[in-house]
């Protein structure tokens, strides 16, 4: 009797989070007309939704801006947070608590004060309208350097003086010897940074407004709102879909990774 | 990858020896199906000069991508997709070309443009940084057979009759409980540019067309104001507006029966409309002691050259080109959308055109008592305490339309005076 | 080896920290030269009644969402740590909006609130319940953005709460079962005091989530029915990008800042004494 209560709930649950994507996936199949209708699948299936969001935005453009953003961002934050992270725990240097106070500091302080100041820097720089304005300023994170820092504070000092012994140079130690060992890190770090990078829409939306340039959630997020789907409902809701799809493979893929390492960003209090 | 296309532009460049100028047109799908066809003819000229054609983005209002563009440095040759309001801040930032240093200006935009109009694009320092191109006046786009099921031959004219006729079509067709045909359906959503539609034009309307402005000073007709935060009051409060946020196009479906929108929509029904969808087009309802022409908003769009060209000369021809009869004709027949010519439906030319096309003639009869906007800073945030308390009175009746109009006003005022 | 680091620290976090505190003093659209006006902006953030409401809204957002998370959170975790079939796929599902982005859920959910069409207005309507005016009332359009938001969050703290669960040790359970505790009284006394560390991460994170909601207003409500969804950071975006108000907009940022930065101040505090 409990159980079964149990699982009523827990279904209950599922259908809760499942059925609205569900819904979206069969709803861009349906005729406009057909949207409003309480039945799942459609009388009349139709690629016309789609068609419309390929005629109407460049989303494969769109797409491959994002995947270039974010790749790049994932790989710098990930080896630039290890360097850092390694020079914060493993070496010493004047100055290192002082440096690494600061850090902590940044991340205290909310970006509603630094958005508008970071975006004239991007315009005088020169860099609106160029995917380089919306990567240079996510390279490097102080949170990438604070999760590398404490894994690397677990490493023995007994490994780092063999290998210095042996000659290695320190990015070679770190890259050879350390990162290795730090495979969880490595790939939180990469989740996380990838994940919200993807997902990112406040900064391209200020940053970017040349429609070949935007990145993916940007060009889906101006689409909908915007006039260019014509108010077709069908065809916002396929944009959504190609917007989403992207992650929820790698996330169907990658999962116990993707929930361990979201789960862990929430333990840096 | 990044700013690849740009080596890829200055190759062509060198290769050829072609001078190039590159012209920024309307996201719109016909028009920009139009600007590539125009281009493309431009361009088999072979006369020397090169046009690269490019969207704005759509999405985005096109005067933020242009002030960007302008701060960044990456501003067009020529851009079609103008708007008058924004003007006076590109001047103000040495963004644009004056067209009057052309010798031929004269000739050119005498021959096309109707002396009060030019009048109306001269800047303050006495030069004319703009062509108008065309214009989208608002009107009232209706089902014609709701209206014949409901027993109304006449699309009405005055806000009674329009009231009148909302109370027979707003109903529940299917007798399911909930209503499911209005007459008219305006997004209640608080965005500045969605104000064009519904208080903006109808504003223009009920003032006999006046606009917010005169000579520069904020000067709003408070009559017509509470005339117009009463006339959708009545809607909302009736019913006969729906108070949401509809998805999707009602019209195209025959949920509503009423739209108010530009020459655009045409191309956009005969493409998606279902066949048997019968419409027609009327001038806005005015105040019931209203008479006079009735006027409305007009969606100006102009043609500047911005200043950081290299070739100033080259994109003034070009821009002659855009503005050629046949170019004219084609915005016509191609686009819905009407340019900004004398004599226009008297011109043997395009009479038998808007003989085979009467929805267009109307608008074209509707283009001569046509508005624009201010050119005043700030407009959109006007626009924006415009929507604040059209929400509040009109959509969710929570203050009297006297009460709208002198807060209005006084909040207009006061952001004037931060911005001063 | 920290120097590209430092180098990126001084350009995108000190150079703009400094920038902003002269750009609170100036007016600037950004196109034409800046122009110095003193305390200007401050004097107009105290009488911008907009301001202050998009303040409120998202204290009323917080208050709505924090909550609602928190029980909802705790109701899933409590059952999936129970022994069951299929335990991954249903944590698996729990999760999926986590990962998606925003813009999906809210062009998803603009649908589904729709009045007349929206899938949730169309269920209560079959089972005979009136149907709401979840985004176009002044009283329903937070409550409906932050179950919203709910919604997309939760499973990110349904997978905290269970850690936590796991991390109680069962001799307390097995102890309290013992002097004949029912499963009510050793939820409330055992689980939940337990469970303080993860409820006050949940709180932090989400409180730091809140504080930036921008994406949701933008595209469903554009901050209306009459300000009630007007986010603060909505309204400086709108601000700066929309009306060429900069240095008003640093502004706000900066006072916006300030609160942000005690209410996290304040929460730390209170951890620090209450909890350990």
């Amino acid at each position: 009797m409990k159980k079964t209560l149990l699982y009523t709930s827990l279904i209950f649950g599922a259908f809760i989070f499942a059925y609205p994507f569900i819904w979206m996936i069969f709803s861009t199949f349906k005729p406009n007309a057909e949207i409003g209708n309480i039945q799942l699948l459609p009388e009349m299936w139709t690629w016309q939704n789609y068609k419309l969001v390929f005629d109407r935005i460049p989303i494969e453009k769109g797409f491959l801006n994002s995947l270039i953003v974010t790749s790049i961002v994932t790989l710098s934050v990930t080896i630039f947070g290890a360097i850092t992270g390694y020079a914060f725990s493993r070496l010493h240097w004047k100055g290192r608590d002082a440096m690494f106070s600061l850090s902590l500091f940044t991340m205290m302080i909310p970006f509603q004060i630094t958005l508008i100041p970071t975006y004239i820097l991007i315009v005088k720089f020169g860099l609106t309208d160029n995917l380089a304005g919306l990567i240079v300023p996510t390279m490097i994170t102080a949170f990438s350097i604070l999760l590398f820092r404490q894994s690397f504070l677990t490493i023995p000092q007994d490994l780092l003086d063999a290998a210095r012994l042996d000659g290695c140079s320190e990015l070679g130690i770190l890259f050879r010897i350390i990162f290795p060992l730090s495979k969880p890190v490595v790939v939180t770090v990469a989740i996380l940074t990838f994940v919200g990078n993807w997902n990112e829409v406040l900064w391209p939306l200020i940053v970017i407004r040349e429609e070949a340039l935007m990145t993916m959630p940007q060009m889906v997020a101006l689409f909908a709102v915007g006039g260019g789907s014509d108010s077709s409902v069908g065809a916002q809701l396929a944009s959504a879909l190609l917007l989403a799809l992207p992650v929820v493979i790698a996330y169907l893929i990658f999962q116990k990774h993707f929930i361990k390492s979201m789960a862990s960003s929430g333990l840096k209090s | 990858m990044i700013g690849c296309a740009n080596g890829e532009e200055e190759r062509v460049e060198s290769e050829q020896h072609l001078k190039t100028i590159t012209y920024w047109s309307s996201p719109n799908p016909q028009e920009y199906e139009l600007a590539k066809q125009l281009v493309e003819e431009w361009n088999t000229q072979q006369n020397g000069v090169r046009v690269k054609l490019q969207a704005l983005p759509a999405g985005q209002s096109s005067e933020e991508v242009l002030l960007s563009a302008m701060v960044a440095g990456t501003t067009p040759d020529v851009c079609s997709n103008i708007w008058p309001g924004i003007t006076n801040d590109f001047i103000r930032a040495n963004g644009l070309y004056a067209l009057d240093s052309f010798e031929d200006y004269e000739q050119v935009m005498g021959e096309r443009v109707p002396e009060d109009i030019l009048e109306s694009v001269k800047a303050k320092d006495g030069h004319t940084y703009q062509v108008p191109w065309k214009t989208n006046p608002i009107m009232a786009q209706y089902n014609t057979k709701i209206f014949r099921d409901a027993g109304i031959d006449e699309f009405p004219e005055t806000y009674s009759e329009f009231l009148e006729a909302a109370s027979k079509i707003t109903k529940d067709t299917d007798g399911d409980g909930r209503v499911d045909q209005w007459m008219g359906y305006r997004d209640i959503r608080p965005i500045w540019w969605q104000r064009y539609y519904d208080y903006y034009t109808s504003y223009i309307t009920a003032s006999g067309g006046k606009t917010l402005f005169s000579q520069g000073e904020l000067n709003i007709d408070e009559q017509a104001s509470n005339e117009v935060f009463r006339f959708y009051q009545q809607m909302y409060e009736n019913g006969y507006f729906p108070q949401s946020t509809m998805q999707g196009n009602a019209f195209l479906y025959n949920r509503i029966a009423v739209e108010f929108t530009g020459p655009w929509n045409i191309s956009f029904l005969e493409r998606n409309a279902p066949k048997s969808l019968e419409y027609n087009f009327a001038p806005l309802p005015v105040p019931d002691n209203y008479e006079g022409e009735v006027y409305t908003y007009g969606d100006h769009k102009n043609i500047a050259i911005f200043s950081n060209t290299k070739y100033p000369r080259e994109s003034w021809e070009f821009v002659k080109f855009l503005i050629s009869k046949e170019a004219d004709y084609r915005l016509l027949s191609f686009a819905s959308q009407i340019p900004i010519r004398k004599g226009l439906l008297t011109d043997p030319d395009f009479v038998s055109f808007f003989n085979e096309n009467p929805k267009l003639a109307q608008f074209a009869r509707q283009a001569a008592f046509t508005r624009g906007v201010d050119s005043v800073r700030d407009f959109k945030e006007i626009l924006d305490a415009v929507s604040r308390y059209y929400e509040k009175a009109s959509v969710y009746g929570k203050m009297s339309p006297e009460e709208a109009t002198r807060d209005m006003i006084a909040a207009i005022e006061i952001l004037r005076e931060w911005n001063r | 080896m920290s120097m590209p680091y430092m180098a990126h620290l001084s350009l995108f976090f000190v150079y703009p920290v400094v920038f902003s505190i002269v750009l609170v003093f100036h007016r600037w659209d950004v196109v034409t030269p800046m122009e110095f006006v003193g305390f200007k902006n401050f004097i107009r953030i105290l009488s911008d009644e907009v301001f202050l409401q998009s303040l409120i809204n998202t204290g009323v957002f917080l208050l709505l969402h924090i909550p609602l998370q928190i029980v909802l959170a705790l109701f899933f975790a409590v059952q999936l740590n129970e022994k069951i079939i299929a335990r991954g796929l249903f944590r698996t599902i729990y999760f999926l909006p986590v990962v998606v982005s925003g813009v999906v859920v809210t062009i998803l959910f603009q649908q589904l609130f729709s009045f007349e069409t929206g899938l949730i207005n169309q269920f209560l309507f079959a089972v005979g319940i009136d149907q709401v005016p979840w985004l176009v009332s002044e009283k329903w359009a937070m409550p409906s953005i932050a179950f919203m938001a709910t919604w997309k969050n939760v499973g990110l703290y349904v997978i905290l709460f269970m850690g936590g669960l796991q991390s109680i040790p069962p001799e307390l359970y097995e102890a309290a079962e013992l002097e004949g505790a029912n499963s009510m009284q050793r939820f409330f006394h055992i689980t939940l005091p337990m469970l303080n560390p993860t409820v006050v991460t949940v709180v932090v994170l989400s409180v730091i989530g809140g504080f930036s909601l921008f994406i949701e207003p933008y595209v469903m409500t554009g901050g209306g029915p009459m300000n009630s969804t007007l986010s603060a950071v909505l309204y400086i975006y709108n601000q700066a990008f929309n009306f060429g108000h900069m240095g008003y907009a640093a502004t706000m940022g900066l006072f916006f800042a300030v609160i942000i930065f005690t209410v996290v101040k304040v929460q730390r505090k209170f951890i620090e004494t209450e909890v350990y």
